[in-house]
């Protein structure tokens, strides 16, 4: 998990430029091996099997091995086997930028063993690490410590984060949050407010074409067109999203929010009070802008 | 069990998680459905079309998913009411219960979840 801060690692350093780094993520797109197509490839799942998996992960939230042991299809031995095969996507990431010659071997050998003693990369899934990745995103503010409202903003981010990996995709980059005090013109938007304790002001902006590609992926469906059903499918993200952080701040922290309906701004302006942060998130398919107002 | 002509009340105001509903219920039986996109328009259908089952969001436009709960229940103490929401907190579950809800589904909807209330509801018909 959270192998997506790479990507963000390569900017901070100038190792890359933004427009290099969406080419590479294209490709990354394009090549990157799923459990199920590794399965298929070492003879152990047919393709019926794999489709089967892949219907019961969009109502399940389960890793792909995990359904294939359930439904009997695999054993875990197998399981293990096939993940050994699978390579984090930073490694695939690398692996593009070397063979596109903006790498040598030993710049990435470098960057790689950088990457990991600056994240200390060890459990790929610990909430520590995640933690700490999610603060690295408020490296130029200083200190994150200092700011009242950083837990809240760290649990938000990460849950998104986890959100985006798990409803639409792991192939993204963060950018880092910069403060953002003006008024924000937007071109297709969904906001939604969060209140309570908390007060959070949420938007999500974004083209149309990145919009029909996010729509796509989220609903499970090809839209051709931006109808009102792919409209639709990214209010319905940003309000489980949402939903899901006020379930969260519930159960672990014992804060109750409530939240209103999300709002549709299409070239509109959107006025958010200080302190409010913008965050570009790089998808092979385009960028969404999330603006997040913290209070 | 037999689903066949239930018929069916979605109240959300994203037609996209209506559809989503429609599409996983629909292939379990031959059911009518009526949607309604807010709260008030909820429990108008509900007067003029006393449905079999009621799902229903929390966060609506003009009266929220809870309120509508009470005003149903109000008049038809029977009204079989299931929530489902992404947003499934203590509280929330708390006052829909209170309110005369016989269940809470939480968002993303895990369909074997769904059809197990779905066929509570029906079994025996």
């Amino acid at each position: 998990m959270y192998t997506q801060f790479f990507g963000n690692f390569l900017l901070n350093k100038d190792v890359i430029s933004p427009e290099e780094l969406i080419k590479a993520m294209e490709k990354q797109a394009a090549i990157h091996i799923k459990f199920g197509t590794l399965a298929i490839h070492e003879g152990l799942l047919t393709a019926s099997e794999v489709d089967h998996i892949v219907i019961i992960q969009t109502h399940k939230n389960k890793r792909f091995g995990e359904i294939a042991i359930e439904e009997g299809y695999l054993t875990k031995e197998q399981v293990d086997f096939v993940l050994e095969k699978q390579k984090p996507s930073y490694l695939l990431l690398g692996q593009i930028l070397i063979e596109d010659g903006k790498l040598s071997n030993s710049d990435f050998e470098n960057l790689i063993s950088d990457y990991q003693s600056q994240y200390e990369i060890f459990d790929l899934e610990s909430d520590e690490e995640q933690n700490n990745l999610v603060t690295g995103l408020f490296s130029s503010f200083g200190e994150p410590g200092n700011e009242p409202i950083s837990q809240t903003a760290i649990d938000y981010l990460t849950l998104l984060f986890n959100n985006l990996i798990r409803f639409i995709g792991d192939d993204f980059t963060p950018l880092d949050l910069v403060a953002y005090q003006e008024d924000y013109p937007t071109n297709y938007c969904i906001s939604q407010h969060i209140s309570g304790n908390i007060s959070i002001h949420s938007a999500m902006d974004m083209d149309t074409d990145t919009a029909i590609n996010f729509a796509s992926r989220y609903a499970n469906e090809d839209f051709s067109s931006f109808d009102e059903y792919a409209r639709a499918s990214l209010e319905d993200f940003l309000n489980l999203h949402n939903g899901l952080y006020n379930v969260n701040m519930s159960n672990e922290r014992s804060v109750e929010l409530s939240l209103t309906p999300p709002e549709v701004h299409s070239d509109d302006v959107l006025e958010f009070e200080p302190p409010s942060y913008l965050m570009p998130i790089m998808f092979p398919f385009g960028i969404l802008h999330f603006i997040l107002g913290f209070h | 069990m037999t689903l066949d002509n239930a018929k069916i009340l979605i109240g959300d105001d994203s037609i996209f998680a209506r559809r989503q509903l429609k599409d996983m219920i629909g292939s379990w039986g031959n059911f009518t459905f009526i949607e309604a996109a807010d709260g008030q328009e909820v429990i108008d259908l509900f007067l003029a079309e006393k449905p079999d089952l009621v799902l229903l969001d929390i966060v609506m436009p003009i009266k929220d998913g809870i309120a509508a709960v009470e005003e149903i229940i109000d008049t038809d103490p029977d009204a079989y009411i299931i929530m489902v929401s992404s947003m499934g907190t203590q509280t929330q579950l708390r006052r829909a219960i209170e309110a005369g809800a016989r269940d809470f589904i939480q968002k993303p909807i895990n369909s074997d979840h769904l059809k197990t209330i779905i066929t509570k509801r029906f079994e025996g018909r």
